[in-house]
């Protein structure tokens, strides 16, 4: 018996294989392991041969679209500024993709940073990826040496740990509460669509915080964002944070301090989060890049949530919706404006 | 009246309040024009547009040390430039809650439309701010000391 | 005729008025304009909100009114009016005496310090008399000019030299002069444009109203006072008897309209439908209990124009009540309410009780108007307009002379702005050799380079006399300003905007060397072009300046708490000192003109717009799609006033045709568009390349052809079915033969006023009932038939409808749920219609059956709007600038639309359309360059990511990616610094010239800096 990821994998190298000897794509984006067990590491297969060191399990955690642009940048010819842009069609590049990192596309493409003719998608509908940190949390942090997958479990093996864990209870936040698993595009489909997940509590983690008071609320984001060193990792690993001058490094006009005091790294985290409003897919990359553990997640799911509240659109859902940001309604909600929540009271 | 309540009404607030240039500001204009009093806690900086506003600036009020923070521009259809204030509607309504989703008090941060006409409108939204932002205290959450 | 003048009088500051002047005036004529009152506005001042959009009416006019008084072209003769006007054509002599205003317009501030203390309260006349003001007031708190003016009637100084003077003595200005005495000028123009307005019809002569008599019966005028936030009630719906907000109110229609018997104005006043519409819903808009029960009285409901019908279809859907009823007899009933007795379709007599009853007035020509219009040799017509015909709709009786606005008709306010600039062309045409031979234009001497010099700011903090310096301590606030970082100089002035601080303010620029200049005093929205001039003619770039607010917006409205405002004002002049040291000399961009015109489409409105411009020698390139000229205009038989079309037409494209300054192509279309206002490439169909200036849009419409579907009625499978069109077309060849028909039925509203069509085509009541009233003319024996939904004849066309009924024509009326059907009996027509007045069927057999069907937009016009980056409204129509003021201006700069593609409408409409276009095109043609935004947005292409938010959110699509860098570029032709692109990018890639995101930080930033001790206080 193989496992769903296992099969996955065979599909995939084929896939991918095919692609590079057609020559219809110049490279493909996918996964291969690392020397860690549950890390796993972005790679580019250059040739038919190179795709057999893919591989496809519940660690492919970090959203592939972010390599993307530059990738397709490195395959075209090189010009000097104010040379004509190269006349055409431009190498492609394979890349797998899951709903939140097909959606993460979408995005990428409404906002020119990639061209959909130059991607051949080959999609997957997620099952949901494992968050190392909760395995090592409930392994006690104890040292792993290898994790062996089953379809609905988790083998650990470690010097003197060897323990069975439901693969359910160590699923990524993110993957909990999405239900969009299927890639929106695509070119070809590993295995089927599996339509949209019901689920009741996709917003739990953002109620939750909703409920609390005004006070309990700053106090819970400082203490979350407390641990943060201002390493940028969340940042690096966001395909949607691409300005090549962050905010955080502008002086001109400077935004934000640089230091680690709580001000500064409040407002490092309001604006990274805020940036993304309307625009993050809750691909989980950041939280998975940090190393200190920080679920600023948590406010871009905020933002999410609102974003579908007030406009009822979600990110990269559709090449054709205008995002949220850059476009409006005559009559999008207002009952925010004091002038009208005052003329409410009145009446 | 207690101490606490004494040292409250004493207190006036800074509110930096961003108004269009079209509309809102002129409405402030009228409101002295027609001599409406309020509370001298507004510090206005005029722009051209409520459009022109972004999230950044909001903080950057924050930040400076401001305990309260206005826009206000024409109302949704007046627009001098069409469609700026639809662009700052959303803006504002996504970055308001998420304000306070992070726990800044939701009375910190206030938005209206006030046309040109509306000069007791002005004094009573400026009044009404202040009362807000009174009741709230100085704001300590984003601000930077420098 | 040899040169002519080159000015023109304009008479009335309405705004007709302030809109002929402004386009005369902004493409090289002196313009003297005339206005009887002590302000400038006009009708539309008054209003509260305006139609369909609800904008406020105030806030869309003052800054036309603002540029009309500042105008170096314009001279504004307030409180004056014509006397006589001799002469022809090129050269007028015109007398105009201008009544005393007894305050000095140069010394006047507008503090209100005089109308504080002044005795006499008076009725005030801009509230209908509802409120009061004082014996020396300002006509509206907007009013320009802004400045006060003393009513001889009522002064008590004036009736009895040696009492009172409380004025004079208050002034801080001395503008007060009780010596001021009438002056008789002699104006020497080239043409007069009349633009004089109308009046609100009085219904005290109508009994059954019961104005006059119960408090709780107003005018419509007066209840745009009421609502109206600078009106006697703040704004604050209140009703006159118990200033309590009324709950009910009713408003009752053609209160002075479509009255032949008592009111003896047989015509529609054209308005008043929609104005009763928009003040229900403002009404309950207003409402502080949220709930007013609004219900419209009416005879038909006539909202004809572009948006109305939807904006009728959503009130009610908001729930206001329309009741077909007249309303015959208001009477009294307890708690000062009325009772309304009226006969609803059906015959029934029935009764509702009302807290307020709303007079919808007509709107009627003033007496003075008549006896001026007299004195001037004017024909006015029955209804005492001013009598103009279909093909020159706003020429009048006397040659030279030209009219806009209600005078000749009742119409609605861009209606009144097109014909405003219509006259403004024809003024034009006459006066083109003189063109920029009488206008003024401000020399200034060359720019101090200031980019290498540390910033040397001066500070000038304005007394205004006590407006500010009773409040702020300006003396601590200029010590204060002197310890600023950058501030060399601060001064204190008594009045900083007076002439004499003026001209020392150049001379300390100059003699300081000051690069950069702060004025702390009023507001910058009235004087920072007064200052920026200054700054100019002290050789300093006019952008390096800023002002501080301390009067509108500290000093008068912080009477109470000195300290405070102080304080406050010392904050608001770091702030500005903080931004000025940011600000950087701005060019003052513009862009060459190239002289020449597009006009894409030949119908009546291209063609008439083509030889507008023709004949004043600017060349016009005439684009039309099929391969003859004549358009839509080919298909009409004659206007609604019995002038036939068709030598109209052929005279029109003779002129055309031999017109050497009109290229026309046939058979092109427009393939691509490239370039802004002023340097517009085009390249046709046929592979010609065109470089114009401006380009006008008048690609027309199409008659809607019911070929199936519920609106079918037999059309195209009986003979005897046809259109409108296809009847003139009839008429026009004579084929028709009235003699041998027995029954004609006319069905209204086909694919008008209907979902999928949800607006009136405005055309076809009158144009069916001017054909039916043909048919009858020819053959008196015939029956005829007319199955309506509403008739809307609107203004004089209201005569025609009369003159049907009296010739026997019947109306039937029928509604959607009760639609005509229309059957064939042995290739016969049998018709089956709902009569409601005797609530039975009746059935018809007529041998011609002629469908009214909607005006429709042409399909392409979708393309042709984003060629030019123009906008289309939902019904598929082009969208103008503006729905009210700028009714021929697309909001691209440059690109302007007349005719059917802008909505339907009857020829005379068409043609003013197109002058208007016209003369709105001749702003640009008229100048060698054009001005554009200096404050524009720059790319910062090391920062900029290509992500094109900022294409997004720009409505004037003036950010564009380019495709060769992939990244965002400015089109500062187009850029009206808005700064949406600004705050739309992540990457602070995009700024605003001097309002760039680290110039706002600075100002923000400063305005959070403490005060240091010792420092002012």
């Amino acid at each position: 018996m193989t496992t769903a990821n296992e099969r996955i994998t065979q599909e995939l190298r084929q896939r991918a294989r095919q692609l590079l000897e057609s020559g219809q794509v110049a490279a493909f984006v996918g996964y291969t392991s690392g020397s860690m067990p549950m890390v796993m590491q972005p790679f580019v297969a250059r040739t038919p041969e190179e795709t057999d060191r893919l591989e496809w399990n519940s660690f492919c955690v970090l959203n592939l679209a972010n390599y993307l642009p530059a990738l397709l940048k490195s395959l075209e010819p090189p010009r000097r500024p104010g040379d004509p842009p190269p006349e055409g069609p431009l190498p492609k590049v394979g890349v797998v993709a899951t709903g939140c990192w097909s959606r993460n596309m979408v995005v990428q493409i409404q906002e020119n940073q990639v061209q959909r003719e130059r991607l051949v998608i080959i999609g997957i509908s997620s099952r949901g990826m494992v968050d190392r940190k909760k395995v090592l949390g409930l392994v006690g942090h104890a040292d792993v040496t290898s994790v062996k997958e089953d379809d609905n479990s988790l083998l650990v093996k470690g010097p003197g740990l060897e323990q069975e864990i439901n693969r359910w209870d160590v699923i990524r936040d993110n993957c909990a509460c999405c239900v969009h698993p299927d890639p929106v595009i695509f070119d070809h489909m590993i295995g089927d669509l599996k339509g949209e997940r019901k689920l009741g509590e996709r917003f739990k983690q953002v109620e939750e915080i909703e409920n609390m008071s005004v006070q309990a609320r700053w106090e819970w984001f400082t203490s979350e964002i407390d641990s943060c060193i201002r390493c940028y990792a969340c940042r690096n690993a966001c395909p949607l944070c691409y300005c090549p001058t962050c905010f955080v490094d502008d002086s001109r006009p400077q935004w934000v301090g640089k230091s680690i005091e709580p001000v500064d790294t409040a407002i490092f985290h309001i604006i990274r989060a805020y940036h993304c409003a309307g625009r993050c897919t809750d691909c989980g990359s950041c939280e998975s890049a940090c190393p200190m553990g920080i679920r600023m997640r948590i406010l871009t799911k905020k933002l999410q949530k609102d974003v579908l509240e007030l406009y009822g659109t979600e990110a990269g859902m559709s090449l054709d919706t205008p995002l949220p940001l850059s476009t409006y309604k005559l009559d999008d909600p207002q009952d925010f404006v004091l002038t009208e929540s005052l003329k409410g009271e009145k009446k | 009246m207690s101490d606490i309540a004494k040292k409250q009404a004493e207190w006036q607030p800074k509110i930096i309040a961003f108004l269009c240039n079209w509309c809102s500001y002129a409405g402030a204009d009228l409101a002295g024009v027609s001599r409406y009093q309020y509370p001298p806690s507004l510090r206005i900086v005029r722009v051209p547009c409520s459009g022109r506003v972004s999230a950044n600036m909001i903080l950057d009020a924050l930040r400076s040390g401001a305990d309260g923070v206005l826009v206000s521009g024409c109302h949704p259809g007046d627009c001098h430039y069409i469609s700026g204030n639809y662009y700052a509607r959303r803006r504002f309504a996504v970055l308001k809650r998420f304000l306070e989703f992070v726990g800044i008090e939701p009375d910190r941060v206030n938005f209206s439309w006030i046309s040109a006409s509306e000069g007791e409108q002005f004094a009573e939204v400026a009044t009404e701010v202040t009362e807000r932002v009174k009741k709230l205290g100085p704001a300590r959450h984003l601000v930077k000391e420098f | 005729m040899s040169t002519p003048k080159g000015s023109v009088l304009v008479v009335g500051g309405g705004i007709a008025g302030v809109q002929a002047a402004l386009d005369l005036a902004d493409s090289g004529f002196y313009v003297h304009l005339v206005e009887k009152s002590a302000a400038i506005g006009g009708s539309m001042s008054q209003l509260d909100k305006t139609f369909p959009t609800n904008d406020c009416s105030a806030c869309i006019l003052s800054p036309k009114l603002v540029e009309c008084g500042r105008h170096l072209n314009i001279n504004l003769l307030t409180l004056s009016e014509v006397l006589s006007i001799d002469g022809e054509p090129g050269s007028f002599k015109v007398k105009v005496r201008q009544n005393p205003r007894y305050v000095d317009v140069d010394k006047c501030i507008a503090c209100g310090n005089c109308a504080e203390k002044c005795p006499k309260k008076v009725p005030n006349e801009f509230d209908l008399g509802l409120g009061t003001r004082k014996a020396i007031y300002l006509r509206y708190p907007q009013a320009v000019p802004l400045k006060y003016a003393i009513d001889p009637e009522h002064c008590i100084y004036l009736k009895k030299p040696g009492r009172c003077g409380f004025c004079e003595k208050e002034c801080p200005a001395g503008a007060i002069n009780f010596k001021d005495t009438p002056r008789e000028h002699d104006i020497e123009v080239g043409s007069v444009i009349l633009a004089l307005g109308f009046k609100p019809f009085d219904p005290s002569r109508l009994d059954f109203t019961g104005y006059g008599q119960f408090k709780n019966v107003v005018t419509s005028m007066e209840f745009e006072r009421l609502l109206s936030p600078s009106g006697p009630c703040l704004g604050h719906m209140e009703r006159p008897s118990d200033h309590q907000e009324p709950r009910k109110i009713a408003w009752l229609q053609c209160v002075g309209s479509r009255d032949i018997n008592k009111a003896c104005h047989g015509y529609c006043s054209s308005v008043c439908c929609m104005y009763a519409i928009k003040q229900a819903v403002i009404a309950r808009e207003h409402s502080e209990s949220g709930d007013v029960d609004a219900t419209i009285f009416f005879m038909d409901m006539r909202t004809h124009g572009k948006g109305f019908e939807a904006y009728y279809d959503r009130a009610r859907e908001e729930g206001i009540n329309f009741h077909r009823a007249r309303v015959h007899t208001v009477l009294p009933a307890g708690n000062d309410n009325l009772k309304l007795r009226f006969t609803g379709e059906d015959g029934k007599l029935r009764e509702d009780e009302f807290e307020l009853v709303v007079l919808s007035v007509g709107l009627e020509t003033d007496p003075q108007v008549m006896r001026l219009a007299h004195q001037l040799g004017i024909h006015l017509d029955s209804d005492s307009f001013a009598e103009t015909t279909c093909f020159q709709p706003v020429e009048t009786s006397r040659k030279g002379i030209f009219v806009c606005g209600a005078l000749a008709e009742p119409k609605d306010i861009p209606q009144s702005v097109m014909e405003a600039s219509a006259a403004a062309l024809e003024a034009e045409r006459i006066l083109y050799p003189a063109r920029w031979t009488e206008t003024r234009k401000k020399e200034f001497p060359p720019e101090r380079d200031v980019h290498a010099e540390p910033p040397r700011i001066g500070v000038f903090v304005c007394s205004c006399g006590i407006n500010i310096a009773s409040v702020v301590d300006v003396q601590a606030v200029t010590d204060y300003a002197w310890t600023l970082p950058g501030v060399v100089l601060a001064q204190n002035n008594l009045f900083t905007c007076s002439q004499d601080t003026i001209n020392q303010m150049a001379d300390i620029i100059k003699k300081e060397n000051l690069n950069r200049v702060v004025v702390a005093s009023c507001t910058p929205r009235t004087h920072e072009p007064l200052f920026q001039e200054t700054l100019r003619e002290a050789g300093i770039n006019k952008f390096l300046f800023e002002m501080a607010n301390i009067r509108d917006q500290d000093s008068w409205v912080h009477q109470n708490d000195p300290e405070a405002a102080t304080i406050k004002a010392m904050d608001l002049v770091r702030m500005a000192v903080a931004k000025v040291r940011g600000d950087d000399p701005l060019p003052y961009n513009s862009v060459t003109v190239t002289k020449s015109a597009l006009v894409i489409g030949a119908g009546v409105a291209g063609m008439t717009a083509a030889l507008s411009l023709a004949d004043q020698g600017f060349p016009v390139t005439l684009v039309e799609r099929k391969d003859r000229l004549g358009g839509h205009g080919r298909k009409f038989f004659r206007t609604w006033q019995g002038q036939e079309i068709q030598p109209y037409l052929e005279e029109l494209v003779d002129m055309v045709e031999s017109n050497e300054k009109i290229d026309v192509c046939l058979g092109s279309t427009i393939q691509e568009v490239s370039g802004s206002v002023g340097q517009f490439k085009t390249r046709l169909s046929n592979g010609k390349e065109i470089e114009h200036g401006v380009a006008i849009v008048a690609v027309g419409a199409e008659s809607y052809k019911p070929r199936e579907g519920r609106w079918n009625f037999l059309y195209g499978k009986n003979p005897a079915v046809h259109t409108l069109l296809e009847l003139d077309q009839k008429f026009i060849k004579g084929e028709i033969d009235a003699k041998n028909l027995n029954q004609a039925v006319f069905i209204h509203c086909v694919g008008s006023r209907v979902p999928e069509r949800p607006y009136c085509s405005r055309v076809c009541c009158t144009h069916a009932i001017d054909q039916a009233i043909h048919l009858k003319e020819t053959n008196p024996e015939m029956d005829i038939f007319m199955l309506y939904r509403d008739i809307r004849t609107y203004g004089k066309r209201e005569h025609l409808y009369q003159k049907a009924r009296a010739l026997g024509i019947i109306f039937i009326r029928y509604d959607l749920d009760n639609i005509p059907r229309v059957t064939e009996e042995n290739g016969r027509l049998r018709i089956e219609v709902k009569d409601p007045i005797i609530d039975a069927d009746v059935t018809l057999h007529p041998d011609l059956l002629v469908l009214a069907s909607a005006v429709r937009p042409r399909d392409d016009v979708g393309e042709l709007s984003k060629l030019f980056k123009c906008a289309m409204s939902s019904d598929g129509f082009l969208l103008e600038a503006h729905m009210k003021l700028r009714p021929v201006d697309f909001a691209t700069d440059g690109v302007y639309l007349a005719g059917l593609c802008h909505y339907p409408k009857p020829v005379e409409e068409t043609i003013a359309q197109a002058k208007a276009a016209a003369s709105r095109a001749g702003l640009v043609l008229s100048r060698d360059a054009v001005p554009a935004e200096s404050i524009t947005a720059v790319v910062n292409l090391q920062k900029c990511t290509g992500c094109s938010v900022c294409t997004k959110v720009c409505a004037y699509h003036a950010v564009n990616m380019d495709p060769n860098t992939g990244k965002a570029a400015v089109d500062t032709g187009l850029c009206k610094g808005c700064g949406a692109c600004v705050a739309g990018c992540r990457s602070d890639a995009i700024t605003l010239k001097n309002l760039g995101n680290e110039q706002i930080m600075a100002a923000v930033e400063a305005a959070m800096d403490d005060i240091q001790a010792g420092q002012g206080l």
